[in-house]
Protein backbone atom coordinates (compact mmCIF):
# COMPACT_ATOMS: atom_id res chain seq x y z
CA UNK A 1 0.00 0.00 0.00
CA UNK A 2 1.61 3.32 -1.07
CA UNK A 3 2.41 5.93 2.20
CA UNK A 4 1.71 9.69 2.06
CA UNK A 5 3.39 12.44 4.12
CA UNK A 6 1.07 14.07 6.51
CA UNK A 7 1.98 16.79 8.61
CA UNK A 8 0.31 16.72 11.91
CA UNK A 9 -0.42 17.73 15.15
CA UNK A 10 0.87 16.52 18.10
CA UNK A 11 0.83 16.87 21.32
CA UNK A 12 3.77 15.79 23.51
CA UNK A 13 5.27 15.76 26.64
CA UNK A 14 8.91 16.98 27.44
CA UNK A 15 10.52 15.50 30.16
CA UNK A 16 12.89 17.84 32.35
CA UNK A 17 16.17 15.57 30.46
CA UNK A 18 14.86 17.49 27.15
CA UNK A 19 13.37 13.57 25.86
CA UNK A 20 10.61 14.38 24.17
CA UNK A 21 7.29 11.75 24.39
CA UNK A 22 4.92 12.42 22.00
CA UNK A 23 1.32 10.91 23.38
CA UNK A 24 -1.51 12.15 20.87
CA UNK A 25 -1.49 12.51 17.08
CA UNK A 26 -4.18 14.90 16.12
CA UNK A 27 -6.25 14.48 12.55
CA UNK A 28 -7.21 17.48 10.26
CA UNK A 29 -10.64 16.70 11.47
CA UNK A 30 -10.24 17.06 14.46
CA UNK A 31 -9.76 13.33 15.65
CA UNK A 32 -7.23 12.54 18.03
CA UNK A 33 -5.15 9.07 18.27
CA UNK A 34 -3.85 8.20 21.20
CA UNK A 35 0.14 7.08 20.91
CA UNK A 36 0.02 3.15 23.07
CA UNK A 37 3.59 3.02 22.64
CA UNK A 38 6.72 4.44 21.52
CA UNK A 39 8.68 1.27 20.16
CA UNK A 40 11.71 3.35 19.03
CA UNK A 41 13.02 6.40 18.60
CA UNK A 42 16.14 6.95 16.31
CA UNK A 43 17.63 9.33 13.28
CA UNK A 44 15.52 8.27 10.28
CA UNK A 45 14.88 9.08 6.56
CA UNK A 46 11.46 8.56 5.61
CA UNK A 47 10.46 6.76 2.36
CA UNK A 48 7.49 9.26 2.13
CA UNK A 49 10.38 12.36 1.80
CA UNK A 50 11.77 13.68 4.53
CA UNK A 51 14.33 12.91 7.40
CA UNK A 52 14.70 13.63 10.88
CA UNK A 53 14.31 11.70 14.62
CA UNK A 54 11.59 9.03 13.63
CA UNK A 55 9.08 7.77 16.76
CA UNK A 56 7.95 4.44 15.68
CA UNK A 57 4.70 4.26 17.55
CA UNK A 58 1.72 1.96 18.23
CA UNK A 59 -1.76 3.62 17.74
CA UNK A 60 -4.67 1.74 18.17
CA UNK A 61 -2.49 -2.19 17.97
CA UNK A 62 -0.91 -0.51 14.34
CA UNK A 63 2.37 0.31 14.30
CA UNK A 64 3.11 4.47 12.40
CA UNK A 65 6.34 5.74 11.92
CA UNK A 66 5.78 9.40 13.24
CA UNK A 67 8.58 11.92 12.07
CA UNK A 68 9.94 14.90 13.84
CA UNK A 69 11.50 17.13 11.07
CA UNK A 70 13.74 19.92 11.97
CA UNK A 71 10.51 21.13 14.11
CA UNK A 72 7.74 20.09 12.06
CA UNK A 73 5.77 16.43 12.80
CA UNK A 74 5.06 14.37 10.16
CA UNK A 75 3.23 10.34 9.77
CA UNK A 76 3.98 7.97 7.27
CA UNK A 77 0.04 7.98 6.36
CA UNK A 78 -1.69 4.97 4.57
CA UNK A 79 -4.69 8.13 3.93
CA UNK A 80 -3.62 10.53 1.27
CA UNK B 1 59.15 9.39 8.37
CA UNK B 2 56.03 9.22 10.35
CA UNK B 3 53.09 7.17 10.13
CA UNK B 4 51.16 7.67 6.92
CA UNK B 5 47.91 9.71 7.85
CA UNK B 6 44.19 8.03 6.74
CA UNK B 7 42.31 10.93 5.29
CA UNK B 8 39.24 10.18 4.22
CA UNK B 9 37.39 12.40 1.60
CA UNK B 10 33.48 12.32 1.45
CA UNK B 11 31.27 14.07 -1.07
CA UNK B 12 27.39 14.12 -1.07
CA UNK B 13 26.65 12.84 -4.68
CA UNK B 14 24.84 16.11 -6.66
CA UNK B 15 24.13 17.42 -3.28
CA UNK B 16 21.57 19.71 -4.03
CA UNK B 17 19.81 17.55 -6.39
CA UNK B 18 20.07 14.94 -4.06
CA UNK B 19 18.54 16.92 -0.80
CA UNK B 20 15.12 17.66 -2.75
CA UNK B 21 14.96 14.15 -4.04
CA UNK B 22 15.14 12.75 -0.34
CA UNK B 23 12.39 15.46 0.42
CA UNK B 24 10.30 15.01 -2.15
CA UNK B 25 11.11 11.38 -3.56
CA UNK B 26 8.84 11.41 -6.46
CA UNK B 27 11.06 13.49 -8.01
CA UNK B 28 13.57 10.86 -8.54
CA UNK B 29 11.02 9.91 -11.66
CA UNK B 30 11.77 12.79 -13.99
CA UNK B 31 14.25 14.68 -14.90
CA UNK B 32 14.92 17.44 -12.35
CA UNK B 33 17.86 20.30 -11.65
CA UNK B 34 18.17 22.69 -9.07
CA UNK B 35 18.34 26.15 -10.93
CA UNK B 36 18.99 29.36 -9.37
CA UNK B 37 16.14 32.23 -10.25
CA UNK B 38 15.61 33.29 -14.20
CA UNK B 39 14.26 36.47 -13.77
CA UNK B 40 17.29 37.86 -11.86
CA UNK B 41 19.45 36.06 -14.15
CA UNK B 42 20.96 34.04 -11.85
CA UNK B 43 19.73 31.06 -14.13
CA UNK B 44 22.37 28.36 -14.00
CA UNK B 45 22.08 24.56 -13.60
CA UNK B 46 23.43 24.10 -9.83
CA UNK B 47 22.80 20.10 -9.74
CA UNK B 48 21.04 17.48 -11.69
CA UNK B 49 19.60 14.62 -10.90
CA UNK B 50 20.61 10.96 -13.04
CA UNK B 51 17.48 11.27 -15.34
CA UNK B 52 18.56 14.92 -16.29
CA UNK B 53 22.45 14.12 -16.18
CA UNK B 54 21.66 10.90 -19.20
CA UNK B 55 19.98 13.98 -21.21
CA UNK B 56 23.32 15.96 -21.31
CA UNK B 57 22.64 18.46 -19.06
CA UNK B 58 25.29 20.14 -17.23
CA UNK B 59 26.12 21.76 -14.27
CA UNK B 60 26.83 25.52 -14.51
CA UNK B 61 25.21 25.24 -18.23
CA UNK B 62 22.08 28.18 -18.29
CA UNK B 63 18.51 27.26 -18.03
CA UNK B 64 18.18 28.06 -21.14
CA UNK B 65 20.29 25.75 -22.54
CA UNK B 66 19.28 23.14 -20.37
CA UNK B 67 15.70 23.46 -21.33
CA UNK B 68 16.94 23.31 -25.31
CA UNK B 69 18.52 20.21 -24.45
CA UNK B 70 15.55 18.51 -22.21
CA UNK B 71 12.04 20.47 -22.89
CA UNK B 72 10.32 18.54 -19.99
CA UNK B 73 13.00 19.39 -17.50
CA UNK B 74 12.14 20.62 -14.06
CA UNK B 75 13.48 23.25 -12.45
CA UNK B 76 13.64 23.75 -9.10
CA UNK B 77 14.86 27.14 -7.04
CA UNK B 78 17.46 26.20 -4.81
CA UNK B 79 16.56 26.67 -0.86
CA UNK B 80 19.88 27.09 0.92
CA UNK B 81 19.03 26.92 4.40
CA UNK B 82 17.72 23.26 3.30
CA UNK B 83 21.07 22.89 2.10
CA UNK B 84 22.93 24.11 4.98
CA UNK B 85 21.01 22.10 7.16
CA UNK B 86 21.40 18.44 5.71
CA UNK B 87 24.60 18.91 4.82
CA UNK B 88 25.24 20.22 8.89
CA UNK B 89 23.20 16.71 9.93
CA UNK B 90 25.61 14.94 7.39
CA UNK B 91 28.94 16.20 8.90
CA UNK B 92 27.89 15.98 12.89
CA UNK B 93 27.73 12.34 11.57
CA UNK B 94 31.59 12.37 10.06
CA UNK B 95 32.24 13.85 13.93
CA UNK B 96 31.25 10.74 15.36
CA UNK B 97 34.55 9.34 14.32
CA UNK B 98 36.93 12.10 13.96
CA UNK B 99 37.26 15.45 15.50
CA UNK B 100 39.19 16.53 12.69
CA UNK B 101 36.22 17.29 10.17
CA UNK B 102 37.48 19.89 7.42
CA UNK B 103 34.48 21.21 4.98
CA UNK B 104 35.12 22.48 1.76
CA UNK B 105 32.27 24.17 0.64
CA UNK B 106 28.49 22.02 1.46
CA UNK B 107 28.77 19.19 0.33
CA UNK B 108 32.70 17.77 0.47
CA UNK B 109 34.27 17.75 3.41
CA UNK B 110 37.78 16.09 4.45
CA UNK B 111 38.21 13.55 7.54
CA UNK B 112 41.21 13.04 9.43
CA UNK B 113 41.07 9.53 10.99
CA UNK B 114 44.65 8.48 12.20
CA UNK B 115 44.35 9.14 15.62
CA UNK B 116 40.58 7.67 15.71
CA UNK B 117 41.41 4.24 14.62
CA UNK B 118 42.33 2.96 17.45
CA UNK B 119 38.91 3.65 18.31
CA UNK B 120 36.67 2.58 15.53
CA UNK B 121 38.95 0.05 13.54
CA UNK B 122 39.17 -0.57 10.06
CA UNK B 123 39.44 2.69 7.86
CA UNK B 124 37.65 0.30 4.64
CA UNK B 125 35.19 -0.74 6.93
CA UNK B 126 34.42 2.48 8.61
CA UNK B 127 34.13 4.38 5.54
CA UNK B 128 31.08 1.71 4.63
CA UNK B 129 29.44 2.36 8.01
CA UNK B 130 29.70 6.32 7.52
CA UNK B 131 28.05 5.51 4.38
CA UNK B 132 25.41 3.50 5.35
CA UNK B 133 24.34 5.71 8.19
CA UNK B 134 24.17 8.85 6.29
CA UNK B 135 22.23 6.86 3.80
CA UNK B 136 19.85 5.85 6.87
CA UNK B 137 19.48 8.85 8.93
CA UNK B 138 19.27 11.42 6.45
CA UNK B 139 19.08 9.22 3.25
CA UNK B 140 21.59 10.63 0.87
CA UNK B 141 24.32 8.72 -0.49
CA UNK B 142 27.85 9.88 -0.42
CA UNK B 143 30.59 8.32 -2.23
CA UNK B 144 33.90 8.34 0.01
CA UNK B 145 38.15 8.32 -1.04
CA UNK B 146 40.80 7.67 1.37
CA UNK B 147 44.26 8.21 0.87
CA UNK B 148 47.59 9.44 2.94
CA UNK B 149 47.10 12.93 1.98
CA UNK B 150 43.85 15.33 1.30
CA UNK B 151 44.37 15.79 -2.48
CA UNK B 152 44.45 12.17 -3.57
CA UNK B 153 41.47 11.34 -0.89
CA UNK B 154 39.31 13.92 -2.96
CA UNK B 155 40.48 12.37 -6.56
CA UNK B 156 39.24 9.61 -5.02
CA UNK B 157 36.04 10.82 -3.73
CA UNK B 158 35.59 11.80 -7.79
CA UNK B 159 35.68 8.19 -8.96
CA UNK B 160 32.10 7.70 -7.04
CA UNK B 161 32.62 3.85 -6.54
CA UNK B 162 29.35 2.64 -5.80
CA UNK B 163 30.40 0.87 -2.78
CA UNK B 164 33.05 1.48 -0.05
CA UNK B 165 36.37 4.12 -0.46
CA UNK B 166 38.17 4.63 -3.10
CA UNK B 167 41.49 4.08 -2.01
CA UNK B 168 44.77 5.63 -3.27
CA UNK B 169 47.75 4.08 -1.36
CA UNK B 170 51.69 4.98 -2.25
CA UNK B 171 51.75 1.70 -3.71
CA UNK B 172 48.58 2.30 -6.46
CA UNK B 173 48.66 5.95 -6.81
CA UNK B 174 50.78 5.37 -9.97
CA UNK B 175 48.31 3.55 -11.48
CA UNK B 176 45.18 4.98 -9.74
CA UNK B 177 46.42 8.70 -10.04
CA UNK B 178 49.04 9.39 -12.57
CA UNK B 179 46.71 8.33 -15.88
CA UNK B 180 44.01 11.08 -14.68
CA UNK B 181 43.93 14.30 -16.32
CA UNK B 182 45.59 16.65 -14.61
CA UNK B 183 42.47 19.38 -14.87
CA UNK B 184 41.12 16.58 -12.04
CA UNK B 185 43.96 17.91 -9.73
CA UNK B 186 42.65 20.25 -6.81
CA UNK B 187 44.19 23.21 -7.82
CA UNK B 188 44.07 23.27 -11.58
CA UNK B 189 41.55 24.89 -13.26
CA UNK B 190 41.34 26.20 -16.91
CA UNK B 191 43.89 28.50 -17.04
CA UNK B 192 46.44 26.04 -15.46
CA UNK B 193 45.11 23.84 -17.65
CA UNK B 194 46.12 25.55 -20.53
CA UNK B 195 49.52 26.68 -19.50
CA UNK B 196 50.00 22.60 -18.52
CA UNK B 197 49.05 21.42 -21.78
CA UNK B 198 51.57 24.29 -23.74
CA UNK B 199 54.33 21.99 -22.01
CA UNK B 200 52.64 18.59 -23.34
CA UNK B 201 51.45 17.73 -19.44
CA UNK B 202 48.12 16.06 -20.27
CA UNK B 203 48.29 13.68 -17.12
CA UNK B 204 48.76 14.04 -13.45
CA UNK B 205 51.55 11.35 -13.99
CA UNK B 206 53.10 14.12 -16.95
CA UNK B 207 52.40 16.17 -14.28
CA UNK B 208 54.39 14.40 -11.10
CA UNK B 209 57.67 13.79 -13.53
CA UNK B 210 57.95 17.15 -14.97
CA UNK B 211 60.80 18.66 -13.33
CA UNK B 212 59.69 20.91 -10.72
CA UNK B 213 62.38 23.95 -11.03
CA UNK B 214 60.66 24.26 -14.67
CA UNK B 215 56.97 24.51 -13.31
CA UNK B 216 57.73 27.04 -10.72
CA UNK B 217 60.18 28.83 -12.69
CA UNK B 218 57.00 29.02 -15.57
CA UNK B 219 54.15 29.24 -13.07
CA UNK B 220 55.61 30.34 -9.58
CA UNK B 221 54.80 28.68 -6.10
CA UNK B 222 50.97 27.32 -7.36
CA UNK B 223 53.21 25.27 -9.86
CA UNK B 224 55.57 24.22 -7.37
CA UNK B 225 52.70 23.31 -5.48
CA UNK B 226 51.02 21.37 -8.05
CA UNK B 227 53.77 19.09 -8.91
CA UNK B 228 53.73 18.33 -5.20
CA UNK B 229 50.19 17.49 -5.33
CA UNK B 230 50.62 15.21 -7.55
CA UNK B 231 53.59 13.18 -6.19
CA UNK B 232 51.15 13.04 -3.31
CA UNK B 233 53.15 15.15 -1.22
CA UNK B 234 50.76 17.36 0.17
CA UNK B 235 50.91 17.70 3.59
CA UNK B 236 48.23 20.21 4.61
CA UNK B 237 46.37 19.24 7.97
CA UNK B 238 42.81 18.36 8.18
CA UNK B 239 41.24 21.38 10.12
CA UNK B 240 39.90 20.83 13.42
CA UNK B 241 35.86 21.41 13.59
CA UNK B 242 35.03 24.62 14.73
CA UNK B 243 38.27 26.30 14.60
CA UNK B 244 37.85 29.32 12.38
CA UNK B 245 41.12 30.39 10.99
CA UNK B 246 41.22 34.39 11.12
CA UNK B 247 39.97 36.17 7.95
CA UNK B 248 42.22 36.49 5.17
CA UNK B 249 40.44 38.29 2.82
CA UNK B 250 36.85 40.19 2.23
CA UNK B 251 35.01 40.04 -0.69
CA UNK B 252 31.45 40.25 -2.48
CA UNK B 253 30.70 39.25 -5.87
CA UNK B 254 27.50 39.27 -8.01
CA UNK B 255 25.74 38.54 -11.17
CA UNK B 256 23.84 41.95 -12.66
CA UNK B 257 20.14 41.91 -13.49
CA UNK B 258 21.48 42.41 -17.24
CA UNK B 259 24.40 42.45 -18.69
CA UNK B 260 26.88 45.66 -18.45
CA UNK B 261 28.89 47.36 -21.34
CA UNK B 262 30.38 50.26 -20.20
CA UNK B 263 32.33 51.71 -17.55
CA UNK B 264 29.68 54.35 -16.32
CA UNK B 265 27.34 51.85 -15.73
CA UNK B 266 29.59 49.77 -14.00
CA UNK B 267 30.89 51.89 -11.59
CA UNK B 268 27.83 52.10 -9.27
CA UNK B 269 27.62 48.62 -9.22
CA UNK B 270 31.09 48.44 -7.73
CA UNK B 271 30.15 51.22 -5.81
CA UNK B 272 27.39 48.78 -3.89
CA UNK B 273 29.92 45.86 -3.86
CA UNK B 274 32.54 48.38 -2.46
CA UNK B 275 30.33 49.67 0.31
CA UNK B 276 29.15 46.37 1.58
CA UNK B 277 33.03 45.01 1.69
CA UNK B 278 34.37 48.02 3.75
CA UNK B 279 31.26 47.92 5.49
CA UNK B 280 31.96 44.40 6.38
CA UNK B 281 35.83 44.94 6.80
CA UNK B 282 35.16 47.51 9.59
CA UNK B 283 32.39 44.69 11.28
CA UNK B 284 35.81 41.97 11.40
CA UNK B 285 37.83 46.14 12.44
CA UNK B 286 40.17 45.39 10.15
CA UNK B 287 41.74 47.55 6.79
CA UNK B 288 43.54 45.63 3.98
CA UNK B 289 46.13 47.12 1.26
CA UNK B 290 45.21 44.63 -1.90
CA UNK B 291 41.82 44.73 -4.18
CA UNK B 292 41.48 42.12 -6.42
CA UNK B 293 38.83 41.87 -8.79
CA UNK B 294 36.97 39.38 -10.66
CA UNK B 295 34.57 39.90 -14.20
CA UNK B 296 32.85 37.53 -15.89
CA UNK B 297 31.49 38.33 -19.63
CA UNK B 298 28.52 37.26 -21.18
CA UNK B 299 30.37 34.44 -22.68
CA UNK B 300 31.39 32.89 -19.46
CA UNK B 301 34.97 33.70 -19.64
CA UNK B 302 36.67 35.18 -16.19
CA UNK B 303 39.11 37.83 -15.87
CA UNK B 304 40.42 38.98 -12.52
CA UNK B 305 43.54 40.92 -11.27
CA UNK B 306 45.05 42.59 -8.03
CA UNK B 307 46.72 45.33 -7.03
CA UNK B 308 48.40 46.34 -3.90
CA UNK B 309 47.79 50.36 -2.60
CA UNK B 310 50.06 52.45 -0.62
CA UNK B 311 47.77 52.89 2.27
CA UNK B 312 45.69 50.44 4.02
CA UNK B 313 42.34 51.36 3.69
CA UNK B 314 38.56 50.23 4.76
CA UNK B 315 37.28 53.35 2.83
CA UNK B 316 34.95 52.16 -0.06
CA UNK B 317 35.59 55.08 -1.76
CA UNK B 318 39.38 54.52 -1.95
CA UNK B 319 38.67 51.13 -2.59
CA UNK B 320 36.57 52.04 -5.20
CA UNK B 321 39.33 54.22 -6.71
CA UNK B 322 41.39 51.18 -7.20
CA UNK B 323 38.88 48.57 -8.67
CA UNK B 324 37.54 50.87 -11.78
CA UNK B 325 41.78 51.65 -12.26
CA UNK B 326 41.95 47.71 -12.10
CA UNK B 327 38.50 47.50 -14.75
CA UNK B 328 40.19 50.51 -17.03
CA UNK B 329 43.66 48.49 -17.26
CA UNK B 330 42.20 44.55 -17.40
CA UNK B 331 39.02 44.70 -19.53
CA UNK B 332 37.99 46.52 -22.99
CA UNK B 333 33.83 45.59 -22.81
CA UNK B 334 34.41 44.16 -26.21
CA UNK B 335 31.92 41.20 -24.75
CA UNK B 336 29.17 43.08 -21.83
CA UNK B 337 29.94 42.24 -18.33
CA UNK B 338 27.80 39.37 -16.76
CA UNK B 339 29.08 39.27 -13.28
CA UNK B 340 31.47 41.05 -11.12
CA UNK B 341 33.35 40.71 -7.64
CA UNK B 342 35.63 42.61 -5.64
CA UNK B 343 37.90 41.60 -2.45
CA UNK B 344 40.40 43.38 -0.41
CA UNK B 345 43.33 40.88 1.13
CA UNK B 346 46.68 42.17 2.70
CA UNK B 347 44.41 42.75 6.03
CA UNK B 348 45.29 43.88 9.32
CA UNK B 349 43.91 44.85 12.61
CA UNK B 350 42.43 48.40 12.05
CA UNK B 351 44.93 51.23 13.49
CA UNK B 352 43.66 54.33 12.84
CA UNK B 353 47.09 55.45 11.84
CA UNK B 354 48.51 56.48 9.21
CA UNK B 355 51.39 58.16 7.28
CA UNK B 356 49.92 61.42 5.88
CA UNK B 357 51.01 62.41 2.21
CA UNK B 358 51.40 65.46 0.63
CA UNK B 359 49.71 64.61 -2.15
CA UNK B 360 46.38 63.10 -1.35
CA UNK B 361 43.26 64.90 0.17
CA UNK B 362 43.85 63.89 3.37
CA UNK B 363 40.68 66.08 5.08
CA UNK B 364 38.77 64.55 1.97
CA UNK B 365 39.70 60.95 2.70
CA UNK B 366 38.66 61.38 6.58
CA UNK B 367 35.37 62.88 5.50
CA UNK B 368 34.74 59.72 3.03
CA UNK B 369 35.49 57.66 6.11
CA UNK B 370 32.70 59.55 8.32
CA UNK B 371 30.32 59.20 5.57
CA UNK B 372 30.77 55.37 5.17
CA UNK B 373 30.93 55.46 9.13
CA UNK B 374 27.25 57.50 9.18
CA UNK B 375 25.75 55.42 6.48
CA UNK B 376 26.25 52.04 8.43
CA UNK B 377 24.66 53.60 11.65
CA UNK B 378 21.60 54.98 9.69
CA UNK B 379 21.38 51.17 7.50
CA UNK B 380 21.70 49.59 11.16
CA UNK B 381 18.99 51.29 12.85
CA UNK B 382 16.61 52.29 9.85
CA UNK B 383 17.65 49.52 7.13
CA UNK B 384 19.54 49.10 4.53
CA UNK B 385 17.79 51.01 1.65
CA UNK B 386 17.20 54.02 3.94
CA UNK B 387 20.53 55.33 2.71
CA UNK B 388 21.78 55.20 -0.72
CA UNK B 389 24.70 56.42 -3.01
CA UNK B 390 23.44 59.30 -5.58
CA UNK B 391 25.05 57.30 -8.45
CA UNK B 392 22.95 54.45 -7.71
CA UNK B 393 19.80 56.20 -8.04
CA UNK B 394 20.81 55.98 -12.17
CA UNK B 395 20.12 52.51 -12.73
CA UNK B 396 18.20 51.59 -9.84
CA UNK B 397 17.14 48.31 -11.32
CA UNK B 398 21.01 47.24 -11.15
CA UNK B 399 22.20 48.26 -7.71
CA UNK B 400 19.02 48.03 -5.61
CA UNK B 401 20.35 44.83 -4.00
CA UNK B 402 21.91 44.30 -0.60
CA UNK B 403 25.36 42.52 -0.93
CA UNK B 404 26.34 42.76 2.62
CA UNK B 405 23.30 40.74 3.74
CA UNK B 406 22.14 38.71 0.39
CA UNK B 407 24.94 38.30 -1.38
CA UNK B 408 27.61 37.35 1.25
CA UNK B 409 29.83 34.56 -0.15
CA UNK B 410 31.67 32.77 2.23
CA UNK B 411 34.27 30.55 -0.35
CA UNK B 412 36.53 28.08 1.34
CA UNK B 413 40.55 28.51 0.23
CA UNK B 414 41.72 25.14 0.48
CA UNK B 415 44.54 26.42 2.58
CA UNK B 416 41.92 28.18 5.33
CA UNK B 417 44.81 30.80 6.42
CA UNK B 418 47.80 28.33 7.06
CA UNK B 419 50.86 27.71 5.08
CA UNK B 420 51.57 25.36 2.45
CA UNK B 421 55.19 24.10 3.02
CA UNK B 422 56.83 22.17 -0.04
Amino acid sequence: MELYKRYVDVILYQKRNGDIVPLYVCWENGKRYRIDKVLSSERRASQVGGCGMRYACMIQGKRRNLFLEKNKWFIESYQP
Amino acid sequence: MGRDRIIFHIDINHCYAQIEEMKYPALREVPMAVGGHEETRHGIILAKNDIAKKSGILTGESLREAREKCPDLLIIPPSYDDYIYYTGEVKKIYRRYSDHVESFGLDEAWIDYTDSEKLFGDPEALVSRIRQEVKREIGLDVSAGLSWNKVFAKLGSDRKKKDGPFVITRDNYRETVWPLPAADLLYVGPATTRKLLARGIHTIGDLAVYPRRFLKKAMGIPGEMISLFANGGDTSPVAESFVHPPVKSVGNSMTMVHDVDNLNDLRPVYYVLCEAVASRMRDHGMEGNVVSISLRSAGLDWYGCEKKIEQYTDVSGTILHTVMELVVSLYDFEKPLRAVGVSVSGLRPFSGIHQLSLFRNEEALEAARKTDLVMDEIREKYGYYSVQRACTAVDPELTSFNVKEEHTVHPTGYFQGRKMTP
